[in-house]
């Protein structure tokens, strides 16, 4: 499609700052590509898509989502091998991209193995190819171009970090700006050519510009002093690793270029550190209040004002804010205060979901200060970032269904094909374009007949396919009167609301029973409809007595009866109570009732969690025996809440 | 094979707001498609089918399977274009437009497309076999249930309705073809959640619910009786208002590029984007756009405020909604009060 025409790039309102970007990325592929985060609807793409018009000497080339291996790779030359016999490598994205720009739509939503392979080749220039009987390796030097909106998760740090440069799109505030939008765009659909003429000779220009410094990159000089300044930006911004450096010196360079100079000044290395270190800046205790202020602020003051303020709320302050403006110069003493926690965090990354345990700062709610003082029964959003992390040791379980936390090969004619493999049992799944290329290079010396192929048991292939299963999670809640108390339900709902929030976003299903008075109600019945449960749990009120073995018996038997309707569901339990339970129908002693039920959930193997939210003063523990007699993982509600992390192990004793 | 009868679109009672969201988009299909919102049974499906009969006629490059406008020269696939530079010009053909079903069990091959397996065996080349959404090119397409739709699909869905067109890097088949479409959805919030990015792509949303009156109701059993009877007499009984409403689409879809847009609309527009603080841009570029489309409906050549105060009700409801589990209600209130200002 290379005759298509797009929106014009200086057509565009506003975003000087993506737009400026972009050119560093397109002038200097060693500045580490580009990650333009923004809203839907902010022009991102329109935006990326409009530099076909000021690339002169190289391409666009567009990764969609539903990319196969192959075709990224590489693969056997199929048409050729049929003729000829011989082997042959068909190029893939990777080569095709050389010297030109990778574009990624969505970036967030693509395979993260292949995404990783992606943005690891144009690290290293080069990729080695090692499939289907072929071994090559060629050069490939591009940036990676990616556009993503984080309300459908976002990447993890390691990936992150391989990104040069982020830039996150600006909101437009201004009306005449915004009707000015409006205004282009009508213009634009009704006569694509005179709205592309009226910025014709801008567009000209800039590509002129571009092109120019493209040609005088290499040969832009770097002084010792520039380096030390680099080195200087990187320590100061507690980043990881040394790529920072690199990029930052590279894009700096880019800049430089493109205003046909042939030398680095300090001032390119501060305009490149806005793209270069924002997200590299590694999250320490407290931030700058303002960061509106950023240079001008000496270190002994933004220290004084972190003493002020309160650690925990700071780090979610505004945090567009923080996007934009980045403070170069960050107290070094901050750093050096969390180091230790720090590590423990980079550990936890290191394990194999760690997209899942991250906290991530554009993840969180905007106003978030504003959420902080509502209503006592209303739902404490204080847990913003609280994520639940399931862990199967191995999961050899074929899994159906859809959602978004677990990969798993789905033996269904669901699912993305992934790749394809030497069949195991009887084909069902065939993939046919494998076979193909299997069989092609021996077309010479097999019998003809009408067909072009000849096609043996041999070549045959299969599909590989992969989905991603979302968990059920039931929720269990005491809804009691001693849940009332002390603002322990607001709490409880806040927990629940983040970890609602979470399975929203990786599309688990999820139900819920509150048990109170004197008995347990399945208020929500198992459902992909997280906001209905969000509803449920609005209007859950609290009060009566705490029939906790009769909870924990509905849930028992909401999940018997799910697993016999759907085997291949394993609902997780989550059950919030403070353990004071004082109810049971039966007569019986309501603990040892509770902790009989509890064992019950053990012989079935059923996974759950128990977070304890008892707060007296005097603890009783109820829920961590229960906890003990389910062998679920138990967590107090306090710990949760500096934790920001509810890691459910999955056990099968 | 005999076309099937099909329940009239004139004939649906009442559900003003869905039959004039489907309208709209016929007749300017860049407006981005509609999400109908409803409980089952209330002729949701009904609709969106019915509407493949009031459809206009279009122009489309001969033999060619995505349909391709031949006077929209920069928007041609491989083979229209290779045509057009070959002989300097292109066949045309006249050819309904019409409504492409995607059901909730596609498979991603076949709805992108995927390679050729015949032609690869009996010739051993490669040959791209176009998918649901090369038909769906310059086409309505419909996804029933489109919260039930697989992640993946969904994906795909989002990169072709972002561009309008469909890029194709899978089993070794490399193609890209324009696949631009009305998306037509319907979902019954009850049974799961739509995801917020293909949320954001559609233009308009309405919410239909059952009708409360009696009279009304009562309405609606009788003709769908009658219709089970006989369909041909009832069809017949419908001819006429059914050829009115296609002929005032076609008129409108003439009058659409002539109708005036004042300064003082865009403001508004983006006051009320401003106010109602949406994500991004495509709210108040869509409440314009669907506001040009209302005057043209109408046959009047100038667009109104009272056009914008209508297009709100349609465009902003699914756009207010900023985090998950947010009520997403539409303050009309606050955008009245800017009217008044005006």
């Amino acid at each position: 499609m290379h005759n298509k025409q797009f929106f014009p790039f200086c057509g565009i309102v506003g975003q000087k700052k993506v737009k400026k970007a972009l050119c560093i990325a397109s002038i200097n592929p060693k500045a580490g590509g580009l990650l333009i985060i923004g809203e839907k609807g902010s022009a991102k793409s329109t935006l990326v898509r409009s530099m076909v018009d000021l690339l002169a000497d190289c391409q666009l080339i567009n990764v969609p989502l539903n990319v196969s291996d192959d075709m990224v790779f590489g693969s056997l030359d199929m048409e050729y091998a049929i003729r000829s016999g011989k082997k042959k490598f068909l190029p893939g994205l990777l080569e095709r991209a050389d010297q030109n720009m990778l574009y990624i739509d969505e970036i967030n939503l693509l395979r993260t193995d292949l995404l990783g392979a992606i943005v690891d080749s144009s690290l290293q220039g080069y990729q080695q190819v090692e499939r289907e009987g072929l071994s090559y390796s060629h050069l490939c030097q591009y940036s990676v171009i990616g556009t993503m909106d984080t309300e459908e998760g976002v990447l993890s740090p390691q990936m992150l970090d391989k990104f040069g440069m982020r830039v996150a799109m600006e909101k437009e505030k201004n009306i005449e700006n915004r009707a000015q939008v409006i205004k282009n765009v009508l213009v634009y659909e009704e006569s694509s050519e005179e709205f592309r003429e009226k910025y014709q000779a801008e567009t000209v220009a800039l590509k002129e510009k571009i092109l120019k410094a493209r040609d005088c990159i290499d040969n832009i000089e770097i002084s010792d002093a520039i380096i030390q300044l680099a080195a200087v930006y990187c320590t100061k911004a507690n980043c990881a690793g040394h790529r920072s450096g690199i990029f930052l010196l590279e894009a700096a360079k880019a800049i430089a270029a493109l205003q046909e100079r042939l030398y680095v000044l300090p001032q390119d290395i501060e305009e490149a550190a806005e793209f270069v270190l924002p997200h590299r800046i590694r999250k320490n205790s407290a931030q700058p209040q303002n960061s509106e202020d950023k240079d001008n602020e000496s270190p002994q003051q933004e220290q004084a004002k972190n003493q002020d303020s309160e650690p925990d709320e700071e780090q979610n302050q505004e945090p567009e804010q923080e996007q934009r403006d980045f403070p170069p110069v960050d107290s070094e003493n901050e750093g050096g205060n969390n180091d230790a926690s720090r590590e423990n965090e980079t550990q936890d990354n290191a394990a194999p979901n760690d997209s899942e345990t991250n906290l991530d700062e554009e993840n969180q709610p905007e106003n978030f200060q504003a959420q902080m003082s509502e209503k006592v029964e209303d739902i404490d959003r204080f847990f913003s970032s609280l994520q639940m992390k399931v862990d199967f040791p191995v999961n050899t379980k074929m899994k159906q269904g859809s959602g978004k936390r677990n990969l798993t090969k789905s033996k269904l004619k669901q699912g993305r094909y992934v790749r394809a493999r030497l069949p195991q049992r009887k084909v069902h799944d065939l993939a046919f374009d494998a076979t193909l290329r299997a069989a092609a290079p021996y077309q010479n010396i097999r019998e003809k007949t009408i067909c072009a192929i000849q096609i043996k048991s041999e070549d045959i292939r299969e599909k590989v396919r992969e989905k991603r299963v979302g968990n059920t999670f039931l929720f269990v809640v005491d809804a009691s009167g001693s849940m009332g108390a002390k603002m322990r339900m607001k709490a409880v709902k806040g927990t629940i609301f983040t970890l609602l929030n979470d399975a929203y976003q990786k599309r688990d299903q999820v139900g819920m029973i509150a048990f109170r008075r004197d008995t347990a109600e399945l208020i929500l019945p198992i459902t992909r409809s997280v906001d209905l449960a969000h509803k449920c749990l609005q209007d859950l009120p609290t009060g009566g007595k705490t029939p906790l073995a009769e909870g924990l018996a509905t849930a028992f038997e909401t999940i018997q009866k799910i697993k016999r309707n759907e085997s291949n569901l394993d609902p997780i339990v989550i059950l919030l109570t403070d353990g004071r339970t004082n109810r049971n129908k039966q007569g019986g002693d309501p603990i040892e009732e509770s902790i009989k039920m509890a064992e019950k959930f053990n012989q079935a193997q059923i996974q759950a969690v128990v977070i304890d939210t008892e707060t007296d003063f005097i603890k009783l523990g109820i829920a961590k025996k229960v906890a003990q007699a389910m062998q679920a993982t138990y967590y107090p509600l306090e710990q949760l809440s500096k934790q920001n992390l509810l890691h459910i192990i999955k056990q099968y004793s | 094979m005999k076309r099937k009868n099909v329940y009239p679109f004139t004939a649906i009672v009442g559900q003003e707001e869905m039959k004039l969201a489907l309208i709209l988009n016929v007749i300017n299909p860049s407006l981005g498609g509609v999400l109908i919102k409803g409980e089952k049974g209330t002729a949701k499906s009904t609709a969106v089918r019915a509407l493949a009969e009031i459809l206009p006629e279009m122009n489309v490059v001969k033999g060619c399977s995505f349909h391709c406008d031949p006077a929209d020269k920069k928007n041609l696939c491989q083979d229209c274009a290779a045509k057009l530079e070959q002989f300097g010009r292109l066949d045309k053909n006249l050819c309904k437009m019409r409504v492409v079903e995607l059901p909730v069990s596609a498979t991603e091959d076949r709805v992108v497309g995927t390679l050729d397996i015949e032609h690869a065996i009996k010739f051993g080349e490669k040959k791209f076999e176009i998918g649901i959404l090369a038909e769906a090119n310059r086409n309505i397409l419909y996804v029933d249930e489109i919260n039930l739709l697989d992640d993946h699909v969904v994906d795909v869905l989002l990169d072709a309705a972002a561009m309008g067109i469909n890029t194709v890097e899978r089993e070794s088949m490399s193609y890209s073809h324009p696949a631009k479409f009305v998306l037509v959805g319907t979902m019954n919030p009850e049974e799961g959640d739509i995801r917020p990015q293909l949320l954001d792509r559609f233009g308009l949303s309405v919410v239909v619910s059952g009708e409360h009156e009696v009279e009304q109701r009562a309405k609606v059993i009788k003709r769908r009786l009658d219709y089970e009877d006989d369909p041909q007499e009832f069809l017949a009984g419908y001819e006429v208002e059914q050829k009115d409403l296609s002929e005032k689409i076609i008129k409108a879809q003439h009058l659409l590029p002539k109708v005036q847009v004042g300064e003082e609309l865009l403001i508004l527009a983006a006051k009320i984007a401003i106010a109602l603080e949406v994500d991004g841009h495509r709210a108040d570029i869509t409440l314009i756009k669907a506001a040009k489309t209302l005057a043209a409906f109408e046959g009047r050549g100038k667009t109104e405020q009272k056009d914008i105060r209508q297009a709100a009700a349609l465009v902003l409801p699914h756009r207010m909604r900023r985090r998950p589990f947010e009520e997403s209600t539409l303050d009309l209130q606050k955008i009245d009060e800017l009217f008044v200002e005006m």
